[in-house]
């Protein structure tokens, strides 16, 4: 039994997790992502311009999911890989994402570190294949 | 607004209980609340029900809860409400029954929780629990609520210095406290040592910074502070209670190292009561992970943000320091029945501010004010209760 995210439901979020989309509010200037339907930095502005995030960032924060402490839907992944990372990004635009990491170093990975956004599958469900961003060291 | 006291409470213990459903749990912990009421309770005083509950029995009832519950125990017509905030939903319900009689629309008012979290199989479990936090973005970067949390812990590491050893100084405490607590799931001792060596779960995290999956449920009594000595010559008075959200994902709020809905709540409830954390006597404070404990602390004002630790290390949180936190064993060690928690809290502070904890050994002596602190996942909601004693 895993997290339940439609395929349209899905769907809606394309241009977010395979573009990394997000919304320029015109009362502000600052980026939301994901979006909201009212800015989050003034909380006044409801009228926004798309923009294409560079997919650069640094580490904020990590984690590493031990592969009994994987979600339903990550189990395999989790038994193949023993473990895998999740990270905190903050994205050079200012918003920050979570996110797993591909690639982490084999000294660790540190707070502050440089990172890239990929392209990479994410998980399947309901017989489709659901594809995203993760992160990679830069 | 009318003051608010608790008359009654009642918690079934902590635990693993396969013989018992959430409505065996709910009449259990009625049915001690109903005793603790010392001049007795025509139960047909009751003017509404908040119960919370999260997975309403793993999703066996997913509508209209409340009113099954409650006709469980012979009041079939009370106006009941299941109310859900996923890990405080039982402060929800409290908070919820505390503003009903505040208002003056109702003189007497149940606020209850319950979880049944032990008859379902571990991979729905672990749905369960992890579509409470942001589900489209949390949860599909293949984090749980134990990935969010070490989230926090990695940060508060990195910029208070925070070291693994405090967090396992928290649930050894919690453990050494839950020993006495006749309600508790874990009543077993554990070393600092022991709890650095634990199987991983999210780094930093092992299985000791985690709490538990629990069965449970919790009942409160609150009444008009006008009609509480009819009932007894000990209330405990509610002279506090707040309740606040925040972004639900954590990459959307601007600090890790804190939680704002704690925050404001904690103002909130201060305000009412007119007393400040330097007040405070004792509390319980919502260690679902070990950092949880030691952020609660700077959120409730009991030490600076990045100081936490020093408290820890000083001792002053044990239950025979200045200040005991989660004397009762906390959600590490008391258990963790999700919906039940919030209740299960005021339950325990109604007894020690009663001088009636089961263990001798385990009353808190001369607490004047005491404080619960029940938050919802990762910090989406947050609720915060002050209470006094009322004999004195």
């Amino acid at each position: 039994m895993s997290a339940h995210i439609s395929i349209p439901m899905y769907q809606r979020a394309v241009p977010q997790r395979y573009r990394l989309t997000g919304k320029l509010c015109k009362s502000c200037g600052k980026i939301n992502f994901p979006p909201k339907a009212v800015c989050k930095y003034c909380l006044q502005g409801a009228s926004f311009e798309d923009v294409r995030l560079s997919g650069r960032g640094a580490v904020y924060s990590y984690t590493v999911i031990a592969g009994g402490g994987a979600p339903p839907e990550f189990e395999t992944e989790a038994r193949c890989k023993g473990s895998y990372p999740v990270l905190i990004v903050e994205l050079e635009e200012g918003p920050r994402v979570i996110t797993q990491m591909v690639n982490p170093p084999e000294e660790g990975i540190a707070i502050g570190m440089s990172v890239q956004a990929v392209f990479r599958k994410i998980y399947e469900e309901e017989g489709v294949i659901r594809y995203g961003f993760k992160f990679s060291p830069a | 607004m009318e003051n608010v006291a608790i008359i009654g409470a009642g918690q079934t213990k902590y635990g693993d209980f396969p013989g018992m459903g959430v409505k065996e749990l709910f009449a259990e912990a009625y049915l001690e609340m109903l005793q603790s009421v010392d001049r007795g309770l025509e139960q047909q005083r009751i003017g509404a029900a908040y119960i919370g509950s999260l997975s309403a029995g793993s999703g066996f009832q997913l509508g209209q809860l409340a009113p099954l519950l409650m006709g469980h125990v012979g009041l079939p017509h009370v106006n009941a409400v299941r109310i859900e905030n996923a890990c405080a939903s039982g402060g929800y319900a409290l908070y919820n029954a505390a503003c009903a009689v505040a208002s003056g629309k109702f003189d007497m008012v149940l606020a209850a929780g319950v979880e049944k979290m032990r008859d379902v199989s571990s991979n729905k479990g672990r749905y369960w629990l992890g579509v409470s936090g942001d589900t489209e973005y949390e949860r599909l970067a293949g984090s749980t609520f134990a990935g969010i949390y070490a989230l926090m812990a990695s940060r508060y590491m990195h910029e208070y210095g925070l070291k693994r050893e405090h967090l396992s100084m928290v649930a050894a405490k919690n453990h050494c406290h839950a020993v006495a607590n006749p309600k508790a799931q874990f009543r077993k001792e554990i070393t600092i040592e022991q709890a650095m060596q634990g199987v991983p779960v999210a780094h930093p995290f092992n299985v000791w910074d985690c709490s538990p999956t629990s069965d449970g449920a919790a009942v409160v009594l609150l009444c008009n502070a006008k009609i509480a000595k009819e009932f007894t010559n000990k209330p405990v008075y509610l002279k506090g209670f707040g309740a606040a959200s925040d972004y639900l994902a954590i990459h959307d709020r601007d600090s890790m190292t804190r939680l704002l809905a704690t925050r404001r709540a904690a103002t909130e409830a201060y305000k009412q009561a007119g007393v400040g954390p330097e007040d405070i006597n004792f509390a319980e404070v919502h260690d679902c992970f070990t950092i949880a404990e030691i952020l609660a602390y700077g959120d409730l004002g009991f030490a600076e943000e990045g100081l936490a630790q020093y408290l820890l290390e000083e001792g002053f949180t044990r239950a025979d320091g200045k200040l005991p936190v989660n004397a009762s064993g906390g959600l590490k060690a008391k258990g963790h029945p999700i919906g039940a928690t919030g209740c299960g809290m005021a339950s325990e502070v109604f007894k020690q501010l009663r001088d009636e904890a089961q263990e001798p050994s385990r009353q808190i002596k001369n607490a004047r004010y005491a404080l619960s602190h029940n938050v919802g996942g990762s910090g989406g909601t947050a609720a915060v209760f002050i209470y006094q004693r009322g004999d004195a």
